[in-house]
Parts: structure tokens; sequence; C-alpha cells
């Protein structure tokens, strides 16, 4: 795919967004010589407050984690920091984007982060905090907003692995879901799952430095998609064992799908935030 | 001496016998995605990183989890915190290795490691001072003042870090432009390839850089 914008979508706006970064707030943020650069801070430590307070509530749900505590008192200590951060990161998006605004337009990787923030606020509003509230249990409203959730972070995932120049970018979700894994599982499954990534990795770096030369990119390309197919069915494989084969904690596979997504939606966001720049 | 350690790691360190040939630190950073990687990696292990770190001085500071004993938190979640460490540190060793003059001569990098030094030297006070006595605290609500200044010590330090992280990439002290002597003095700009000029327009420009072809 080669483009995935806003101004695919929305051509007639280009006019208007090319004016925001003259007028208030974009002007103010730009203005001041630490502006911009402080409010890039803010939407980092916005986003470090929702990750690591996102991570670690659905990281018990997968039974990891603060294991001493029920998913419940989690929740209940953490989800005025989760407000905090996720507050903090539309304000100071706004803000950013605001004078940024051209570039923003013409970013499919705004789009996907954009996408993984609506579907991130659907996944931990909607369905990861009533379940960790309800100790796993999962009812019929999270279910339908996980229905809902689940199908956009699906469609920015597809969305973000092929859509050309930042469609590398999907290793960070990859390399996030293979590493949740490994304080997820336990005894010979994660062994066996950490042997069978290395070598997979080892195997991919032997094929694209020794058998093809790294610089004949014609070859490395179709080689480099079959090792991340590789990759993918590992570790969605181990996952799938993870997620089935419970160990007596609260709530059954949906609980800990849900947990599992919901961590990878934050890091498809950050990862995507930071392939604009690259773009 | 520094000067002349970067520059061998950046121009030579890898380099073949052929003229044309890259350095491993100029391969790196001319690489098609490899580098872009790194810093996505950089930032999305810091997110798990600061993230566990804050949670856990929160708790020290008696904000969060306060019926919880402070070393069910920390046991907890330290483990996830040096997980994510490995990961920041890696990716942030291979990003200085890129470009290691760059950052010599950037001041906020250089203020970000002295930040990142004492965040460090507050974790070894804590844990060799602080912590000796928690079994008196372990489980109360609101913990001694030692272990509040910590935490609070903590989360001002990595917070640092992180704004001077994020403030690297602007080139508002380079080497070159007219800066004070101090900031001059802090990233070396004598011996920079953009040399040194002070706030009185005076330039100093590097022997070194001028000898090389």
């Amino acid at each position: 795919m080669s483009s995935m914008n806003l101004e695919h979508f929305f051509p007639q706006a280009k006019a208007w967004v090319d004016t925001l970064g003259d007028i208030p707030p974009g002007s103010w943020v730009k203005g001041p010589k630490f502006g911009y650069a402080s409010w890039e801070v803010g939407h980092i430590l916005s986003l470090i407050v929702i990750g690591g307070t996102t991570i670690l509530m659905n990281l018990r749900l997968l039974g990891a984690g603060v294991t001493e505590e029920k998913p419940s008192e989690i929740y209940r200590n953490l989800r005025v920091l989760q407000n905090i951060g996720v507050i903090g990161i539309i304000i100071t998006g706004v803000l950013i984007g605001a004078a940024n605004a051209t570039k923003l337009y013409d970013s499919s990787a705004f789009t996907v982060k954009m996408m993984a923030l609506l579907s991130g606020i659907i996944l931990t509003y909607g369905v990861s905090r009533p379940v960790a509230a309800a100790n796993g249990a999962v009812a019929l409203m999270p279910k339908i907003w996980f229905a809902i959730g689940g199908s956009i972070f699906l469609i920015d995932l597809w969305m973000f692995a092929t859509t050309d120049l930042i469609d590398v970018g999907i290793y960070h979700v990859i390399t996030a879901a293979a590493l949740i894994l490994i304080p997820v599982t336990r005894g010979r499954l994660r062994w066996g799952y950490i042997a069978g990534m290395v070598v997979l990795i080892v195997a991919q770096f032997v094929h694209t430095h020794f058998v093809i030369k790294p610089d004949d990119y014609d070859h490395l390309n179709p080689v480099n998609k079959i090792y991340t197919a590789l990759y993918a069915v590992w570790i969605v494989g181990t996952a799938l064992i993870t997620l089935f084969r419970g160990r007596g904690e609260e709530g059954g596979p949906l609980t800990k799908l849900v947990a599992y997504s919901t961590m990878l939606v934050w890091v498809l966001g950050a990862a995507a935030g930071r392939w604009i720049a690259f773009q | 001496m520094m000067g002349a350690f970067l520059n061998w790691l950046e121009h030579s360190l890898g380099k073949g016998p052929s003229p044309d040939g890259q350095s491993w630190s100029e391969a790196l950073l001319g690489s098609l995605n490899f580098w872009s990687l790194l810093e996505g990696t950089h930032l999305i292990a810091l997110m798990l990183f600061a993230g566990t770190i804050m949670v856990v001085d929160l708790r020290l500071l008696g904000v969060t989890f306060r019926k919880t004993k402070v070393s069910t938190i920390s046991d907890a979640i330290l483990p996830l915190t040096v997980y994510s460490f490995v990961f920041v540190v890696l990716s942030g060793t291979g990003l200085f290795f890129a470009k290691p003059i760059y950052y010599y001569h950037n001041v906020q990098f250089l203020v970000k490691m002295a930040f990142l030094a004492l965040a460090l030297l507050n974790i070894v006070v804590f844990h060799s001072r602080v912590q000796a006595t928690q079994g008196s605290w372990d489980a109360d609500g609101t913990p001694p003042k030692a272990a509040r200044m910590s935490a609070a010590g903590s989360l001002i330090l990595w917070t640092l870090v992180i704004i001077c992280g994020r403030f690297i990439p602007y080139n508002w002290y380079d080497c070159g432009k007219p800066q004070s002597d101090v900031i001059n003095w802090v990233q070396q700009c004598k011996t920079s390839e953009k040399g040194e000029e002070n706030m009185a327009g005076q330039r100093f420009d590097a022997q070194m850089w001028k000898a090389q072809p």
C-alpha cells in the first residue's frame, strides 16, 4: 500500500490544515525556543504513564507482575494514573499536532497512531479496566467493546504492516509481542520458546549476511518477509498455548487475550508515533 | 585523547581495506531501517522502564498501593524494570555508537548522562542505606522520610533524563554557533569539527579536524 494518510481520506481539508501551524494553539507551541520540544517531553511522559500502568494491570490479568494482589486492587490503584496518562497524551498530542499539522496530514504513520489511540482507549476503558475490576470476569459490554476495539486494532496492524516506508515499524509490535511472553510463560514452555526465537534470529542473521549479500535487496526483501511470518507464527503459537493453558489465575482465555491485545495496542501507538519522524 | 578515540570509533572501527568501505558506525547510521528501529526500541523500552519505576516510587511516596507492602510491589515490579532497562541500555548504546562524535559534542546528551549517573547513584544509596531498615516500615502506608526522599529524587532524576534525552536532536547549543564559555567547555567545542565560537564572536577552530584530508 502506498499511502493511508488523512490527505488521502479528506483531500478537501488541505487548505485548512495548512493554516493550523500559524494560528493558536499551533503558533503558541512553535513560538518559544523550548516550546515544541517541551510539549514533546510532555507527550512522552504521558505515554510512559499510560504505557507503564496499562502494562502492569494487564500483566496481572495474564498471571504475571504483582500477582499477590487481585486484579481489582491493581486497577483501583492505577486507574487515576491511567486517566492522567490518557488526558496528557491527548492534550499534548493536539498541541504538537496543531504545530505540525501539514506533516501529520500527509503521514500514514499518523493515521496508524490515531487508530491505535482510538483502539487503545476502547480496549483500556471499555474492556481491560472493567475486566480487571471484575477480577478477570468478562461481562457482555466488555465483550462488545472488545469486538469493536479489537477489530480496529487488527485493521491498524494490517495498515502498519503493509504501508510503504513505515511497514518496518511492525517489528516493534512483533518484538513486544515476543518479549511479553517471556515473563508470562513458565518452565519448559518458556525455555523452548526462547530457544526457538534464538534459532530464528541466528538463522535470519546468517541467511541475510552470509547466504545473501547484505546489499542484495531484491533477494533480501522476500527472505525477510518469510522470517517475519515465521516469527509471527512462533509468537502467536506460543501466545495461544499460554492463553489456553491456564495456571489457575483469574479469568480464562478471553481475559488473557484482552490483556495481551491491550498491551500491544499501546506499543503499536508508540511505535507508529515514532515512525512519523522517520517516514 | 577522547576525541581521537571517538573519531576512530566512528570512522575506522570495522572499516575494510577498500577506500570506499564504511566503518561499522557509518554502516549503522546509514542503514535503511536499523537505526530507526533502534530509536523506536529505545522509546518503547523506556515506556516500560520508566513506567514501572514510577509505580514503585509512588508506592514509596505513599501515593498508590498504600495497603500493599512495599516489598510486594518492588519484588514483583523491579524485575520488569531491570528487564526493560537491558533493552534501554542496548538500544541507547547502539544509538551512541552510530554518532559518537555528535553525542560527545552535544551538551544535552552530556547532561543526560550526568543525570543518569545521579539516578543510578540514588538507586545504590536506596538499596544500601534506606532499604536496610525496610522490615520496620514495609507495611506502612507512608514510608519514612528517607524512603520518600529517595523516591522523589528518583522521579525527578528520571524525568530529567527523559527531558534531556528528548532535547538531544535540537540544535540550540550546537558547536560553531555563538555559545557561552560554559557550554563551549562542557561540550568541548574546541575539538569539534565546527570549532568554537563564544558570545563575543571569537572563533577557535579544531586543529585535529583541519589536519584530516
